[in-house]
């Protein structure tokens, strides 16, 4: 019995209750709260405050606080981590807070920035960022990229420029800007000149014209002498050159013999070898960011469809399955997503993504216009793409979830056909 | 004259020279079967385990709709309906003060009802949003599945504010992994949190306690209020 019992208390520990677990998955992103206190000192500060508050709200990466909300003095409590009375800000929401002193040294203006962690009342980064006045907007972008990296690890985008084609009375023009539509530059005049691509050094673009006559054929402009040289001039035309990520080769499409497919050549130019050779029309090449497949539209099934392929020719897979009209791929820098546009049962064309891996496309824009021409930013953490949402076709970005969509140009009689520039070199 | 035999009695469990050791050998046939009838009543109170809790299934309430065709174009997915759980109470609020009365289920009814009516009045429905014709107004899925129905409420409103930093490096949050034990009141407080297995990244180990912080949990039921009280609830957050 009284082993019995023994062994009855035994099983009683054991069956001390078992503890449950719950998975929670999918965690809802959403943009860090940023406090830009008013700067102190020379007034180009708020100058240079406004540029960045718009390059963080671009970015989809902040929630800028709103100014009217702030309970600390920004002026008197000075802009070191033991005068700040980071209660205050914690009250508000931030979570990171951003300081700047401005001043003036003859012709330059210095902005010395400090980001902040609020909750950790702990300071993050320091710098001195100067620039001529005529570019002040520099350094907010030179400050906002170190924010953001600061951050992520990723590089940031706001001292990249973008490549577009504007509309003018005498035809279309190629113009490269800051990566926020400010300083456009016209590149190009007269003719039609289209489909911008980078070289991934940033010094050249190439871009498809009719400038010679004789239909469309590509060239090539050197950013810093604007000298314009053909890059391939073959069959009835040749267009859409886009460099590998090594800036060795390039792609494009040409038709020879009624047949358009992709080729491919070497830099320094000679023998051109042909990726595709279907049937149908292969066109829209996209690398990918490690160089050994390409993305490209083609309508060997019946309709326009995503396909990609090694970088030799071999080795085709279709990417699409959904729709009837599916087009001009843009292959992320990070290498999971193609971006595209596709046209819906409406036959308006919107903006999708494709995951290369799982097939499943998610829709980035609806209900707001004809929205087409994808590009990424180098850093995948924006597209940028054309859209009439807000009446002539203009520029806007997009987070690659399809929120905090953002106008960047504003052409007076549109802009298209946007290609992002590399990172600057440092 | 023959003498009448004499009837003896005798104690079955006393020692009877005929039958010799049987008598304590029933004695403890008696005692066994006692025992045994013992073990019947009290072992199953001892020995049984609670019935292992399934893990739950993350039920998303079903789009209203009707199913789009596979061939065409998705539409945009559909915006998360709103969280359900009010607010935690701010100190020195009404709320906050005294014992809040229990709502009648009439109440509760009435007030789900009028929740309902709100958000169908102020959304702006999709025309063309896919679900299932049988769904609900304000469902995000095509599809769903029965989960237990008090964690996958507790999944559902800690999920509601599990939102993690958009500056978060991509790489930290696709491979995020930690996990924080809650211990849970009988009206659905958390009374305390330990975060048994950290992320690695403060940032992201913050966004999990401000999650919890910021969510009230519904009443667990009878037979489960003392389990996550005494022994809590594991919560692993994932990507």
């Amino acid at each position: 019995m009284k082993r019995l019992l023994l062994f009855a208390l035994a099983a009683g520990t054991a069956a001390h209750a078992q503890r449950p677990s719950i998975d929670v998955s999918n965690a809802r992103v959403q943009a860090y709260p940023i406090a830009l206190a008013p700067h102190s000192g020379a007034p180009e500060g708020a100058d240079v405050l406004e540029v960045l508050a718009a390059d963080f709200d671009r970015s989809g990466l902040f929630r800028l606080l709103d100014p009217r909300s702030f309970l600390a003095d920004p002026v008197k409590e000075g802009s070191s981590a033991s005068t700040i009375d980071f209660s205050k800000w914690t009250a508000i929401g931030a979570q990171a807070l951003v300081k700047a002193v401005a001043r003036v040294e003859g012709d330059s203006v210095k902005v010395e920035f400090r980001l902040f962690d609020v909750p950790h009342a702990a300071e993050l980064l320091r710098g001195d960022y100067s620039a001529p006045r005529v570019a002040l907007r520099q350094i907010a972008h030179r400050f906002g990229d170190d924010v953001v990296r600061s951050f992520t690890q990723d590089p940031g985008v706001f001292q990249t420029r973008i490549a577009y084609v504007r509309e003018t009375e005498n035809g279309k023009q190629i113009v490269i800007a800051d990566a926020d539509g400010y300083g456009p530059q016209q590149i190009t005049s007269g003719s039609i000149n289209l489909l911008p691509a980078w070289v991934p050094d940033g010094r050249s673009l190439a871009f498809t014209s009719f400038r010679d006559g004789g239909g469309a054929h590509l060239f090539q402009v050197d950013l810093g002498t604007r000298a314009v040289q053909p890059l391939i001039k073959m069959g009835d035309f040749a267009t859409g050159a886009v460099f590998s990520p090594d800036g060795i080769r390039f792609a494009f499409s040409a038709s020879k013999e009624e047949n358009t497919d992709i080729w491919l050549s070497p830099i320094e130019g000679g023998i051109l070898r042909r990726l595709t050779d279907s049937r149908g029309i292969d066109i829209s090449a996209s690398w990918s960011p490690d160089g050994r497949r390409l993305a490209f539209v083609s309508d060997r099934a019946g309709s326009p469809q995503i396909y990609t392929m090694a970088a030799d020719g071999s080795d085709v897979r279709r990417v699409t399955f959904q729709g009837n009209y599916n087009q001009e791929p843009a292959w992320s820098p990070k290498g999971d997503l193609i971006a595209f546009s596709g046209r819906d049962e409406h036959r308006v064309f919107d903006l999708y993504v494709v995951n290369v891996q799982t097939g499943k496309v998610a829709r980035l824009t609806q209900n707001e216009g004809t929205n087409e021409k994808p590009s990424w930013a180098p850093n995948g953490r924006l597209i940028v793409y054309s859209s009439t949402r807000s009446g002539k076709k203009q520029l806007w970005t997009i987070l690659p979830d399809g929120t905090n969509a953002r106008q960047v140009t504003n052409e007076a009689r549109g802009a298209s056909d946007p290609a992002w520039g590399p990172l600057p070199r440092r | 004259m023959t003498e009448a035999p004499q009837t003896v009695y005798r104690s079955l469990l006393g020692g009877d020279p005929r039958i010799g050791w049987l008598g304590p050998g029933l004695a403890l046939a008696l005692a066994l079967h006692a025992a045994v009838v013992a073990a019947a009543f009290f072992l199953p109170r001892f020995l049984d385990r609670p019935r292992p809790l399934r893990k739950p299934v993350i039920a998303h309430l079903v789009a209203l709709g009707k199913p789009r065709d596979p061939r065409l174009m998705p539409r945009k997915e559909s915006e998360a309906p709103r969280a359900s759980t009010s607010p935690a109470a701010k100190p020195g609020t009404a709320e906050a003060k005294g014992p809040v009365r229990e709502l009648t289920r009439q109440e509760l009814m009435e007030r789900a009802l009028a929740g309902a009516a709100r958000r169908t009045r102020d959304e702006k429905p999709d025309p063309e949003r896919a679900g299932q014709e049988t769904g609900s107004p304000s469902g995000t899925a095509a599809s769903a599945e029965e989960g237990e129905k008090y964690f996958g409420e507790v999944e559902d409103r800690i999920h509601a504010n599990y939102v993690v930093p958009s500056v978060i490096s991509e790489r930290e949050r696709m491979y995020l992994s930690a996990t924080v034990v809650i211990y849970v009141g009988r009206d659905g407080t958390i009374l305390k949190h330990v975060m048994t297995k950290p992320s690695g990244n403060s940032f992201i180990d913050q966004a999990l306690v401000l999650a919890l912080q910021r969510t009230r949990l519904p009443a667990p039921p009878p037979e489960l209020a003392k389990l996550v009280r005494d022994e809590g609830l594991e919560i692993n957050f994932k990507p």
